[in-house]
């Protein structure tokens, strides 16, 4: 294959060669460009389109939304994260596609979230569980138009990162918790708060028995809890018995009317 | 005054440690928001006027269990099922946070044990009496209290059957705003509208 072929000329003819494949390449390239650039093209106006006419599901049904956000997901669109830095545009490709609506619809979420967080947070510490987060919204009549997952809380919630606030989602035991306040669960602590969501509380020696853990480490982490309001105490009981304030938060129904 | 719908007691009325004071700052605070808002819903359904708050914290069942007193509370501070109480400190502490939010006030001439529960403040009440006058065109009239409270006219009036006493702290207030003058002896009074 490589005969060399002797001679000055041989040079020439090299440049020639060298140069018309680059020459090539790029048309290639910039055919590929351009046939790539249409079908992006083509396929946001289809989601865009997809989403117009789908915008009022998206808005009011909770399960295409999040067959929607998983769409966009595995597209390796994220249809919150603000764009702005790759295309000038501004605002959240969602924002850009979408006219805003479902953008709106989590940054009217996200608020009803920081609402509940804020309300609660003397009785819970700053920590509550999504969850209940989601009955307090259904309680207060607030779904935002329609209903609400606790997907969509989660997502309204990763909403609020770019403002530098302080919620954020944490797992405790497998129930994602919201945070609102600055704080870090140590392993003890989580576990404790894994530990009550079994019964609803826990005494220092059902943590002795069931954690293998010696007394003074379970009263320090009861204590450390209780300290941030992340637990309630009864002493009414035989032993003291932690409780999660979760197990009281839900609408009050009737009494103060 | 009985009401026969039976009182829906508030999620953190079933929760152990509501009874329990706090230690937490933070979450004492919310647990007297909790409280306070939990009397003031009980005394409105029963229509209470007044508190006493011994016999709403002794227990029934070793004292006299005869729920005579228009006072008595018993299972207000005493959830029964969960066999949990408030101390008698921790409910004079959300009484005397209600005070201070102007909606408990010692009744005179007791050593602070009976207290109004201001579920409506007197100037509520005030308000409601002057709108029922100008409802039904009684200004000018003049009344006994007895009529206002027990009155066939009254009747449906939410003052309807409330406390004497408080009754007449609410034309008080109507009298100071020159609306009103009380006359009469003890148990007679009357009053009139301007």
């Amino acid at each position: 294959m490589s005969r060399k072929p002797p001679g000055l000329a041989s040079l020439t003819r090299h440049r020639l060669t060298s140069a018309q494949f680059s020459s090539h390449g790029s048309a290639l390239r910039s055919t590929n460009a351009q046939a790539f650039e249409t079908q992006l093209a083509v396929f946001r106006s289809l989601l865009q389109q997809f989403a117009q006419t789908h915008a009022k599901d998206i808005r009011s049904n909770p399960s295409f939304r999040a067959q929607f956000a998983r769409m966009c997901a595995a597209i390796g669109v994220d249809p919150l994260l603000a764009s702005s830095a790759k295309d000038g545009g501004g605002g959240s490709v969602w924002s850009q596609l979408l006219g805003g609506t479902v953008n709106d619809f989590y940054f009217e979420l996200a608020v009803r979230v920081v609402e509940v967080c804020g309300r609660t947070r003397g009785e819970n510490g700053g920590l509550i569980e999504v969850r209940k987060v989601r009955e307090g919204l259904v309680a207060a009549g607030k779904g935002v138009g329609g209903e609400v997952t606790e997907d969509d809380i989660l997502r309204a919630v990763a909403t609020l990162k770019p403002l530098g606030s302080a919620y954020s989602v944490i797992r405790v035991g497998s129930k994602p918790y919201i945070r609102s306040v600055p704080k870090e669960l140590n392993t003890d602590q989580s576990a404790v708060l894994e530990a009550v969501q079994v019964l609803g509380y826990v005494s220092v020696s059902m943590l002795m028995v069931n954690l293998r853990w010696a007394r003074a480490r379970a009263q320090t982490a009861v204590e450390d809890l209780l300290g941030e309001g992340m637990l309630w105490v009864d002493r009414q009981s035989e032993e003291a018995e932690f409780w999660s304030p979760g197990f009281m938060l839900e609408s009050e129904e009737g009494g103060t009317g | 005054m009985s009401t026969t719908t039976p009182f829906f007691f508030p999620r953190e009325y079933s929760f152990p440690p509501f009874f329990t004071r706090q230690t937490n700052l933070t979450t004492h605070h919310a647990q007297l928001i909790k409280w306070a808002a939990l009397v003031l819903a009980y005394c409105r359904h029963h229509r209470l006027f007044k508190l006493s708050l011994s016999s709403a914290i002794s227990d029934p069942l070793s004292s006299t269990a005869e729920p005579t007193s228009d006072t008595t509370a018993s299972d207000l501070f005493h959830n029964r099922q969960l066999n949990r109480r408030l101390s008698l400190a921790d409910a004079r502490e959300v009484l005397d946070f209600l005070r201070r939010d102007g909606r408990v006030e010692p009744v005179d001439g007791t050593t602070g044990d009976v207290v109004w529960v201001y579920w409506r403040t007197p100037e509520e009440w005030a308000g409601l009496v002057e709108a029922w006058v100008d409802e039904t065109a009684q200004r000018g009239g003049v009344l006994t209290l007895y009529e206002l409270r027990e009155g066939d006219a009254t009747r449906g009036a939410e003052f309807h059957g409330m406390d004497a006493d408080l009754l007449q702290k609410a034309l008080g207030v109507l009298v100071k705003r020159g609306k009103a003058q009380i006359f009469g002896q003890e148990d007679s009074l009357g009053v009139k509208f301007f």
